[in-house]
């Protein structure tokens, strides 16, 4: 048991070691960021007092072991512009990211799982057959695109605009983004439950709580769902890893004030210190999610545990 | 009674006055101002920001010491006295400026010259580590900025720049409070700025919005909106959405694919604006390490490349009649020494363009032309246009599309894109000079693509050192005939940017990325 948990934090630390390793290495190897940085006609002079600035005019292995070293101790440096901490810029923008996320994580699970189980109950019927038509459209419709359709009809039909709101996170401009996030990890979950759950319902223990004279809605709930829900922790589990990083597109397109779009602008205006350290987070948060997931399966599938 | 009546008459003459009062009328009637940008730069500090993101918020916190009135005169040729009621060059190289008495700070510190000769001073523009990297390129040439009085103030050049007062327009201009900038350090301030515009800040988050209310005791009178709010929203669509859909009051930068569209939908009005910036490009004209035995050295080759393309056909084709292509430093907003009927010697004929080329030793080598990605609107389209003409003619280039200017500027490359801006100095001065001369990056930088030869300095110097505008005019001619005769680059437009308005809302910003809702520029 303690040699599984350790053998898992090992993978997440080399994970976020390499994770960290190259972005400081495709950053740098994407041209210069200090003549990126400053103005496009700027003098020699200027680039180079910026590559002083950001420590840029170091050898690399220099400039690398340095961050090493600044991370470890919890330093993950500084916008140049702005003066201010990527830490405190990415905290900032967290909680509208989180926002987002989560509901549409909400939504996606809520509905995703009940037109799963319903398509499961009325296997090869019509319902069965909509369901499915539908997980398929949610699940190939990109992002970008329905978003783009979301906002174009709401002005263009209803004179009604269904982007962001600024720096305000108001419930009803949650909604759209959320709801087109939501919508490709719908039709994941729908599938995903859908096959699971009718393997379970075939499976011997539940046919044997059926001769037992057990009603079908509690084979359902206590005997089916919740060994149903084993390979749906998985999906979960990247879900919330990809909390962060999965809404970029649908912060750009909605105008949505989070993390996605601070990556983007950071990005395009070379603000290392802030795109090092979203990736990071980004990669964290994936490895967390992945770590945790390792975790509930010794506590929901007692196979691994006498594994 | 009487005294009754006279109480009755009394309040309802003071509460009607207090109705109709500027104030009380302001707050009913002005609007609460959403402008969509496509970002924000994430300080307002108006040198550290100096971008088109910026400007288009800076001149409404702050002011500047001299301003143009793009209303009257899109071109703002005339420089209209502002945070400065006028000034005078008291020696050839010393300019002294009167200010305006009374203007207040939004913290209501009162404006002087400490502010102005700080606001221009070495520490933050010109010290070998400036609080303000970026402003070292326009304050070149400053020696000295001196607070002479308690509304006066010196500023010295280090050689005679009759032109001078013309950078005051410029972000060089703008003027902060020296108290607080000190008091709360250089990147605090860019949080939180306080200037003496006609709206103050009250919140800034650089990923989302900036916010500002109207400045009461703004000293040129109330501003005309109740509040600005600058909305990031980085997708078009969304902007246009939210400018249909009457969300939005202003929305910049319409593709120039989609003007026409946005300018179809009803209670929209689009505004194209050719602004004093032009893209171009420059020929690397030296041997390098990586591009040894460079055609383009040969200043024929670089003739004929200028002489096959027709440059006004695409530009009639990309923007119809938004922009105009210019003969080299040529352009309106020199006041004077613009010559609307002079014609570059260059210009599209592919039978001289051959010509060129027979006298050449050039086989077919291909050139690498660097294009940063999406950075000037509609170069690429243009660029696939002229690499077609070239290839007509014989000449092999191929566009080489990267996503920044570090990219661009690494090499090998033999051609590299880039615009010139020109609003910086009311004359040719920076464009022909600054921009091509022996202090240019063109000439000092890593990405450095000529040297210029020993005419061009000698006229260059002629030129920076004339005086008064007849010998002034003369050198920039000559100067600007040795640069064609040289070609080390050819300009294509005059840029465009362009603005979604709402139908019934008459602003206009003349010609110019700077965006100002102010009395000057609503009606």
């Amino acid at each position: 048991m303690t040699g599984f948990i350790l053998s898992k934090l090992f993978r997440a630390f080399i994970t976020l070691l390499l994770t960290v390793s190259l972005v400081f290495i495709f950053i740098r190897f994407s041209g210069d960021p200090a003549a990126a940085m400053a103005p496009p006609d700027a003098p020699q002079e200027v680039i180079d007092q910026y590559a002083e600035k950001l420590g840029l005019d170091k050898p690399l292995w220099v400039q690398y072991t340095n961050y090493l070293g600044q991370i470890f101790r919890g330093d993950f440096g500084y916008s140049v512009d702005s003066g201010r901490s990527s830490v405190s810029l990415f905290l900032d923008r967290l909680p509208a990211t989180l926002y987002l996320g989560g509901l549409s994580l909400l939504i996606a699970l809520t509905v995703g799982i009940t037109l799963g189980t319903v398509a499961a109950l009325n296997r090869g019927n019509v319902l069965d057959r909509s369901v499915m038509a539908f997980s398929v459209f949610a699940f190939a419709m990109p992002n970008f695109l329905f978003g783009l359709a979301v906002i174009l009809i709401g002005a263009l039909g209803f004179q009604t605009y269904l982007g962001g709101q600024g720096a305000t996170l108001s419930w009803i401009g949650v909604l759209p983004p959320a709801l087109t996030l939501g919508l490709a990890s719908t039709g994941s979950y729908a599938r995903f439950s859908r096959s699971s759950l009718l393997e379970t319902i075939n499976k011997p223990f539940v046919l044997a709580a059926e001769a037992r004279g057990i009603s079908r809605t509690r084979r359902l709930v206590f005997h089916a769902m919740p060994n149903a829900a084993i390979p749906l922790v998985t999906l979960i589990g990247l879900s919330l890893g990809g909390l962060i990083a999965g809404s970029v597109v649908t912060e750009q397109v909605f105008a949505w004030p989070g993390v996605g779009q601070l990556l983007v602008r950071s990005v395009a205006t070379r603000d290392i210190a802030t795109v090092q350290f979203i990736v990071l987070a980004i990669a964290a948060t994936m490895v967390f999610a992945n770590l945790l997931v390792d975790f509930l399966y010794l506590i929901i599938d007692p196979r691994i545990r006498a594994q | 009674m009487k005294l009754k009546v006279r109480i009755l008459l009394t309040t309802v003459l003071a509460f009607g006055a207090m109705f109709m009062s500027p104030v009380y009328l302001s707050a009913k009637e002005r609007p609460d101002l959403v402008i969509a940008v496509d970002n924000l730069w994430e300080t307002m500090d108006p040198v550290i920001g100096i971008s088109t993101t910026g400007a288009r918020v800076h001149s409404n916190v702050f002011d500047t010491l001299i301003r143009r009135n793009r209303w009257e005169d899109p071109d703002g040729n005339k420089l209209v006295p502002w945070l400065a009621t006028s000034w005078e060059r008291t020696t050839p190289t010393i300019w002294t400026f009167h200010l305006r008495e009374g203007v207040k700070f939004h913290d209501g510190h009162i404006m002087d010259a400490e502010d102005v000769a700080f606001s221009i001073s070495e520490e933050r523009l010109w010290a070998k580590k400036p609080l303000a990297p970026r402003g070292k390129r326009y304050a070149a040439g400053i020696v000295r900025s001196e607070a002479t009085g308690p509304l006066t103030v010196e500023i010295e050049t280090a050689t005679p720049d009759p032109s001078f007062a013309y950078r005051l327009v410029t972000p060089l201009g703008f003027v902060l409070p020296k108290h607080y900038y000190n008091e709360v350090g250089t990147n605090a301030f860019g949080q939180k700025p306080i200037g003496t515009g006609p709206y103050k800040i009250v919140s800034f988050d650089p990923s989302a919005e900036l916010v500002a209310t109207a400045f009461d005791d703004y000293w040129n009178g109330p501003a005309p909106a109740a509040s600005l709010t600058y909305r990031i929203v980085p997708e078009f669509s969304t902007r246009y959405a939210g400018l249909a859909a009457g969300e939005f009051d202003v929305i910049v930068s319409i593709p120039a694919d989609q003007v026409k569209s946005v300018r179809g939908t009803a209670g929209i009005k689009v505004m194209e604006k050719s602004i004093e910036n032009y893209p171009m490009f420059a020929f690397n004209t030296l041997d390098t390490e990586e591009t040894p035995n460079n055609p383009l050295k040969d200043v024929n080759l670089r003739k004929a490349m200028v002489t096959a393309i027709d440059r006004d056909g695409i530009a009639k084709a990309l923007w119809g009649d938004a922009t105009f292509v210019p003969a080299p430093f040529n352009f309106p907003e020199y006041g004077d020494y613009y010559d609307p009927d002079r014609k570059a010697v260059y210009t599209y004929d592919p039978k001289r363009s051959a010509e060129f080329l027979s006298k050449t030793n050039y086989n077919g080598e291909e050139l690498i032309w660097h294009i940063t990605r999406g950075f000037y609107p509609n170069y690429e389209v243009a660029a696939e246009f002229m690499v077609e003409q070239w290839r007509e003619v014989g000449i092999n280039v191929r566009m080489k599309i990267v996503d920044n200017f570090s990219l661009a500027y690494k090499r090998p490359f033999h051609m590299l894109n880039m615009s010139m801006s020109s609003e910086f100095s009311g004359d040719p001065y920076r464009p022909l000079w600054l921009d091509w001369g022996p202090f240019s990056s063109r000439t000092n930088a890593k990405h450095k693509t000529w040297v210029p030869s020993d005419k061009f300095l000698e006229l260059g110097n002629k030129f920076a050192g004339a005086q008064d505008f007849s010998s002034r005019k003369s050198a920039y001619l000559g100067l600007v005939a040795e640069w064609e005769d040289i070609t080390p680059g050819m300009y294509l437009w005059r840029n465009v940017v362009s603005y979604g308005v709402r139908d019934d809302f008459n602003w206009d910003p003349g010609n110019s990325a700077v965006t100002i809702f102010d009395s000057m520029y609503i009606k």
